[in-house]
């Protein structure tokens, strides 16, 4: 008898996501365990999603006992070697009914499903995701692109060998039950992948001389598509060279003029204007000073600290704060005279 | 009340009911003296065995039998072929059937009847023994070659198919 509505068998603590929550848990799934890129679907893949979906979806329990499924898509070269390893067997080696096996066929057909087909031409590549890259010093972005995946149809037979009505019949209520609305969906690296009930046939094995068992096929179709990871594409976006500038805020003292500009050798000029036979100034260097050219000047004499230093020398050697005091005698005293001198800093 | 008999009078010029007793009694002697092919037949126990009411399924090690009888006959089984389970790429050696022809004085001695669906052990080797479940019990004898040469029935032809190990695997 079964419970009343109001009971329920179990809560469930988690509620399950809607909308774009679920879109954003559909795309972890996606990407889980691998890059920003979704992960190849191939044919093995779609196989093993059938695989699953048979195995777990329309699973059969008949007298307490799971009605034994033969894990792997038999083609012609496994099935002998399989067989060695499974324990459903008899005194022959044959598998020993009831069990489920799943067929494909070999041919794989361009994909009937509408959402993709026969809409995007030459397999044109479109923007999937940007991706932030930074290497240390320069910042950007990675544009993924994929092409639209390729749509195939893969035909299934499932087919239950049994020597029982009910085994039959309890197989048959659970395709009927999960394909009443036409499909149902595998869920295959994270992606639904439609199926469809086309037929159901019999071939049972009913001649009086042999062996009776019987045999129902469900023929399925995966409306399935490739993605192919080696057609994805993965090209630089913008990017920028970030420069850092440390700037001091501290509020700093007004530094001292230095002079002179050249520090080890420059000029200087003494200019005696007209009338002018002397000149002194305080030093504020220590130097050799050479006398570079004379203008105007018959002769000078030179005096350090007050003191006589010589006439007409060529080589003057002051030292910091000295007064280098310069008397001229002119040869025309209504006109302005110079001496340059040329100062090597010692 | 005794059982009406018809004595059968054809053939009576040069063959009688002496000589069919005696040549079926150098049969047995070969068959049974010489031959001795045993087979294990298990009578199903139609009241005893539970099956479901509307397919008549019993589930796996439900079925009931009488008495297994030890039963001397001549055995044949036939080729096993390879052959793929309907259309599935399942593929598996198929054992033959059994012909088991057995004299109809054996199965009165014992007061045993075959009928489809018993199922018969065949043992192939001291430890290996396979199941066979009865697809035609010959029942049926009138023809000649089971009438002597159309004198009386004297034995009958058993096709029994190779069973699996879920529908019955004996004791």
């Amino acid at each position: 008898m079964p419970l009343p509505k109001q009971v329920k068998p179990t809560l469930q603590l988690v509620p399950n996501k809607t909308l774009s929550a679920r879109r954003e848990q559909l795309l972890e799934y996606i990407k889980k365990d691998g890059t920003y890129l979704p992960k190849s679907v191939l044919h093995a893949d779609l196989d093993k999603g059938m695989l699953e979906f048979c195995k777990n979806e329309l699973k059969v329990v008949t007298a307490g006992k799971v009605v034994s499924f033969l894990d792997i898509i038999v083609t012609t070269q496994n099935w002998t070697q399989y067989l060695e390893t499974w324990k459903f067997v008899d005194l022959d080696y044959n598998p020993s009914p009831p069990f489920i096996t799943l067929v494909r066929q070999p041919e794989v057909k361009f994909g009937s499903n509408p959402a993709t087909k026969y809409n995007i031409p030459n397999r044109k590549q479109f923007y999937y995701a940007s991706v932030p890259t930074w290497d240390g010093n320069m910042q950007g972005m990675d544009i993924y692109t994929i092409p639209q995946p390729v749509p195939v149809d893969i035909n299934y037979s499932m087919k239950i060998i049994c020597n029982r009505m009910r085994e039959l019949n309890q197989l048959n209520k659970n395709v009927m039950q999960t394909f009443a609305s036409r499909q149902a969906y595998t869920f295959i690296k994270g992606q639904y992948v439609p199926i469809i009930l086309n037929t159901v046939g019999d071939e049972s094995q009913m001649n009086l001389d042999a062996r009776k068992y019987y045999i129902q096929s469900y023929d399925f179709t995966m409306l399935g598509y490739l993605i192919d990871e080696d057609e994805f594409e993965v090209k630089p976006a913008i990017q920028r060279v970030t420069q850092l500038v440390e700037v001091d805020t501290s509020t700093l003292k007004k530094k001292r003029k230095v002079w002179p500009e050249n520090p080890s050798q420059f000029p200087t000029d003494f200019l005696f204007l007209s009338g002018v036979t002397s000149l002194s100034e305080k030093i504020d260097f220590t130097a050799n000073m050479s006398i570079l050219s004379t203008d105007n000047i018959e002769s000078y004499d030179v005096y350090i600290n007050g003191n006589f230093y010589g006439t007409d020398v060529n080589l003057i050697q002051i030292t910091f704060n000295d007064i280098l005091n310069v008397q001229v005698v002119k040869e025309d005293n209504t006109k302005p005279s110079t001496i340059k001198f040329d100062n090597k800093l010692v | 009340m005794g059982e009406n008999l018809v004595p059968i009078t054809r053939l009576g010029k040069f063959f009688g009911g002496e000589d069919y007793a005696l040549d079926v009694g150098m049969g047995e002697e070969w068959l049974i003296g010489d031959m001795n092919f045993t087979v294990i037949l298990y009578r199903i126990d139609r009241y005893k065995t539970k099956t479901d009411d509307v397919y008549g399924e019993v589930l796996e090690d439900g079925i009931q039998f009488l008495t297994p009888v030890e039963l001397k006959g001549y055995v044949q089984v036939l080729a096993p072929t390879n052959k793929f389970l309907g259309n599935s790429r399942v593929e598996q050696q198929e054992p033959g059937n059994m012909r088991f022809s057995i004299y109809q004085k054996t199965l009165e001695d014992l007061g045993v009847e075959i009928f489809m669906g018993d199922y018969l052990g065949y043992y192939e080797s001291e430890d290996r023994v396979r199941y066979y479940v009865v697809s035609d019990d010959g029942y049926v004898r009138s023809d000649n070659k089971h009438t002597y040469g159309g004198y009386k029935p004297f034995y009958r032809t058993i096709v029994a198919t190779m069973v699996s190990e879920n529908e019955f695997r004996g004791i």
